[in-house]
């Protein structure tokens, strides 16, 4: 069997064996789940570019169970590979057993959707990797109605996905078509094709004014969960533009770059906004993200080679903080009892090692050089300009000011000024905890210092043929 | 006096037959059983029966025979329909095991095997007396089931079904009287003529016989009756009509289209047709959303899922009628798990179909609430279950035949089916209450029909199996 089809499949089944554990088995079920996860990474390096496939229809269209990683999804599967593995292993929440298995189902979907080489089966995942978290929002959410906002906005956007395909690929006669050098999708239905291709993924992203299912998912999931679905499941949105609108549809994604670049820069602008009055610190951190995505679109849209790689080096930065910083924020409360940046204050005098996580996470999220964020950063913005949106990069540049005001803000809220009296004093960083957020703060060093094999990759290479259609 | 019939033609309806002495062999059984124990010997009995209907059944596929003078066709499409309908009442049958009195399962069971013997005439009709007879036949078993539990919600189901089915037979009698006044002949292959398309009374004919079949599939607006009647009839009764009726339904409407309509009618006739599952598809699903009831739930699914099915069948192209099948085959087995669990948290008292005895089953019965989300998420078409693949292969049957606006209302209603579907899934998943019943019944044969009907649903999903050579013939 090929190991691509063990990176998949591991995750689906260990998470599926998990529930035969007893129902209050904690530390079993975080240790299996940190190891499969472990061993995803180890399966995703080896698998390399390896393909499995097997054929699924014949008509009306053809279509297989094709995987295998592009020089993009590789990338992403590794960040999704490593995010879960630290997540699983800083899990500590009511039902710990029941939130380990769903979060590596959940790896096992995403994965699908990263290493399908099948429009098709793309958008089996895109539905598949909902429901993980549908349970988790409704097992361990603070409000039924936040699981509701997110499956409908979701799953609206994977039904458009769907009908897209299924036009897609009568018109086109095959879906297997992500990572070749095909020939650019034309036709009639070419520019409805796109439409609900591109709605799929702004939901997904997301985009302002799509994103409104967005905060409380992330304030309302468990921290494991949330920083993978922030760090992974964000970037499908962005992935499906680059591997599948920019690479099939080019005409398209050029004709339609502005609005997608506005309604980028208005996410940008907004989320910073926003994220600098929140109270609740999940929220400042979920803003942060639609601010950030908001630049990766930007960066997508604009269609610029150098900008698509800066894009990637992005994409796997804010899912290196991100979920850095989540896991930091799960900590917090699992301390305090509370996310509330008023009532929290004064915890670095006591947790040290607690307040050094947040900070490195803090730093690279707000773009400090010599971290991931700065390097991602800085060839979106001289892509961005390359392609000739000044406006764009100038707008960009007043977002990230504002990143440093709230991401300071949130570390001082918390971990600076006079201990606050009502919160409970808790003991510092534990090694399982240390060492559950260390390869996140190790990575976001390494890329923000040396990251030549993120560009290396070329993640044009997939797109080069089409890309510079007009 | 000389019967006109030869072997062959009785050997076309050998299927139907044995289910039909198989009926008879239930009541006679019956008289040396008895007490708790004596219900699974009427059931056992009936799952043999089926079983050796669905293998002679199996045999005829390929086999296209004009059997009774054209009022029977065997063949891929009729054996289809008939393993559709015999997979119905096996999935229906088994449900007596915890339903209902024991001393009334031997009679009940063998009106259903009688219903179904007159649903699967439906499926091989190629003459108007002949699909009469096999709704008629279907019908009056039903009126019958549906009346047969102690609550007075049962006989009031019965009948309103009776009065409401009545009228739709009446249309479609109706039509039938005008079409045979236009061609002067019974046989749906006399219908092709092209002179037909110039005869008013041919219209008429074909839009009330239109009429007719719309009210059995429930179309709106001729749906009404549908949650009514799910709602008071007893569960096997309700799994039965949601699956059987439909499929030889279905299977008429299908014949006639594909087959029995004169060139050019089909775009101008069919037109209201598909409109009215389009707007089927929104109203059922929108009708599902208040719903505390799985059975009304699931009867106004019903009207949404054969207005799918009738998406696939827009356009009448050969690669259309085998995704419809598909998807019939995949709403079949999901409806029959889904009420196979809910028979399986039923106790004496209740017919597990109210919503609020599903909350917190997740705790309570972890098995059966994975697998009750298996079968509405796959009613939803949420991957990885035939519900997703069959949806797509109707989405892209529609983009093929140009039937887009109605692969976008399919769409519509499938964003808004979810809310009502994942509604129960939370239900089940959320602890707010103590557990209610603490009676925990372990029903072996519905636990083993949800398990594979669990099973069918995720492998489906895989290998999508679309039998060709099912096209309907009528001679």
């Amino acid at each position: 069997m090929s190991l691509v089809l063990v990176t998949i499949l591991l995750p689906i089944v260990a998470g599926t064996l998990l529930f035969a554990l007893p129902r209050n088995s904690e530390t079993a079920a975080r240790s299996i789940g940190t190891l499969v996860g472990a061993a995803t990474v180890a399966t995703t390096v080896l698998a390399g570019d390896a393909q499995w496939s097997f054929r699924w229809l014949s008509r009306p269209f053809t279509a297989a169970f094709h995987f295998g990683a592009t020089p993009i999804s590789f990338w992403l599967a590794l960040l999704l590979a490593i995010c879960t593995a630290c997540a699983i292993a800083a899990t500590r929440v009511s039902r710990t057993r029941d939130m380990v298995a769903l979060i590596l189902l959940l790896e096992g979907a995403m994965m699908g959707l990263f290493l399908a080489r099948d429009l098709l089966v793309f958008a089996l995942c895109w539905d598949l990797m909902l429901i993980p978290v549908f349970f988790a929002l409704i097992g361990w959410g603070e409000h039924p109605a936040t699981a509701w906002r997110y499956l409908i906005y979701n799953f609206a956007g994977g039904l458009t996905l769907l009908l897209a395909t299924a036009a897609f690929g009568v018109i086109y006669g095959s879906t297997d078509v992500i990572g070749r050098s095909a020939a650019p999708f034309a036709g009639g239905w070419a520019e409805w094709i796109y439409a609900g291709f591109a709605f799929a993924f702004l939901v997904k992203t997301p985009v302002w004014p799509l994103h409104t299912w967005m905060p409380p998912t992330y304030s309302g999931l468990p921290s494991p969960m949330v920083s993978v679905v922030s760090a992974v499941q964000s970037k499908a949105g962005l992935y499906g533009f680059i591997a599948i609108a920019l690479a099939l549809l080019p005409a398209y994604v050029h004709a339609f770059a502005l609005p997608l670049i506005i309604l980028g820069a208005i996410s940008l602008v907004y989320g910073a906004v926003i994220a600098l009055v929140q109270n609740d610190a999940k929220r400042v951190v979920a803003y942060s993200s639609l601010s950030h995505l908001g630049l990766i679109a930007i960066a997508v849209a604009s269609g610029n080679q150098l900008a698509l790689q800066g894009a990637l080096v992005y994409i796997v930065a804010h899912g290196l903080f991100s979920a850095a910083l989540f896991i930091v924020l799960g900590y917090v409360e699992e301390r305090e009892d509370t996310r509330s940046l008023s009532r929290l204050g004064g915890l670095g005098w006591r947790n040290p090692r607690l307040a050094g996580a947040l900070c490195v996470a803090a730093l690279a999220a707000l773009g400090l050089p010599g971290l991931a964020g700065f390097a991602g950063e800085l060839i979106i913005l001289i892509g961005v300009y390359q392609a000739g949106y000044v406006w764009a990069v100038i707008v960009a540049l007043i977002a990230i000011v504002a990143a440093s005001a709230y991401m300071l803000r949130l570390y001082q809220d918390i971990m600076n000024g006079r201990p606050a009296d009502d919160v409970p004093v808790r003991p510092d960083l534990s090694w399982r905890e240390g060492l559950a957020i260390a390869p996140l703060l190790v990575a976001l060093v390494a890329v923000g210092i040396y990251p030549a094999p993120l560009l290396g990759t070329h993640p044009a290479a997939a797109v080069t043929t089409s890309s510079r259609t007009p | 006096m000389t019967i006109p019939f030869t072997h062959v033609d009785w050997a076309a309806i050998v299927p139907v037959s044995v289910v039909a002495v198989t009926a008879l062999i239930v009541l006679l059984a019956d008289f040396f059983v008895s007490g708790e124990r004596g219900r699974y010997v009427p059931i056992t009995i009936a799952l043999i029966g089926l079983g050796i209907s669905a293998a002679l059944a199996a045999k005829q596929f390929g086999h296209n025979h004009d059997a009774f003078f054209g009022g029977f066709m065997t063949g891929g499409f009729t054996t289809v329909f008939e393993e559709i309908v015999l997979l119905a009442a096996a999935g229906s049958v088994i449900l007596y095991a915890n339903i209902g009195s024991a001393q009334r399962v031997a009679g009940t069971t063998a009106i259903m095997l009688w219903s179904a013997c007159g649903a699967m005439l439906m499926a091989g009709a190629a003459n108007l007396m002949m699909i009469f007879l096999g709704l008629e036949l279907l019908s009056l078993g039903l009126y019958a089931l549906c009346a047969a539990a102690d609550r007075r919600t049962a006989r009031e189901s019965a009948l309103k079904y009776l009065i409401l089915s009545s009228t739709a037979t009446g249309f479609l009698l109706f039509g039938m009287a005008l079409l045979f006044g236009a061609t002067g002949s019974v046989r749906l292959a006399d219908l092709v003529a092209p002179i037909l398309a110039y005869n008013p009374i041919y219209w008429m004919g074909a839009g009330m016989f239109m009429i007719g079949l719309l009210f059995k599939l429930s179309m709106v607006p001729f749906h009404s009756w549908t949650p009514d009647v799910f709602e008071g009839a007893p569960l096997p009764v309700t799994a039965f009509m949601s699956v059987a009726t439909k499929a030889a339904t279905l299977a008429v409407f299908a014949r006639f289209i594909y087959a029995a309509l004169p060139l050019g009618v089909g775009d101008r006739l069919l037109i209201p047709v598909w409109i009215v599952a389009g707007i089927s598809m929104i109203a059922g699903n929108v009708g599902m959303l208040a719903q505390t009831d799985l059975k009304r739930l699931l009867g106004y699914s019903g009207i949404a899922q054969v207005g799918y099915i009738l998406v696939a069948l827009a356009g009448s192209t050969p690669q259309g009628l085998r995704y419809a099948l598909y998807y019939l085959t995949a709403y079949a087995l999901m409806n029959l798990g889904a009420f196979a669990i809910a028979s399986a948290i039923s106790d004496a008292g209740e017919e597990g179909s109210q919503l609020r005895s599903y909350r917190g089953l997740a705790f309570r019965r972890p098995w059966l609430a994975a697998g009750m989300t298996v079968f509405l998420l796959a009613l939803a078409g949420l991957p990885p279950t035939a519900g997703f693949l069959g949806k797509i292969l109707i989405l892209a049957s529609s983009a093929a035949n140009g039937y887009i606006w109605l692969g976008a209302l399919l769409i519509i209603g499938t964003a808004i089916s979810l809310y009502a579907y994942a509604k129960v899934v939370r239900l089940m998943y959320s602890r707010e209450e103590a557990p209610v019943h603490e009676v925990r019944p372990f029903v072996p044969l519905a636990w083993a029909s949800a398990a594979l009907c669990a099973v069918a649903v995720v492998v489906m999903a895989f290998y999508p199996l679309t039998p060709s050579n099912v096209l309907p013939l009528v001679r």
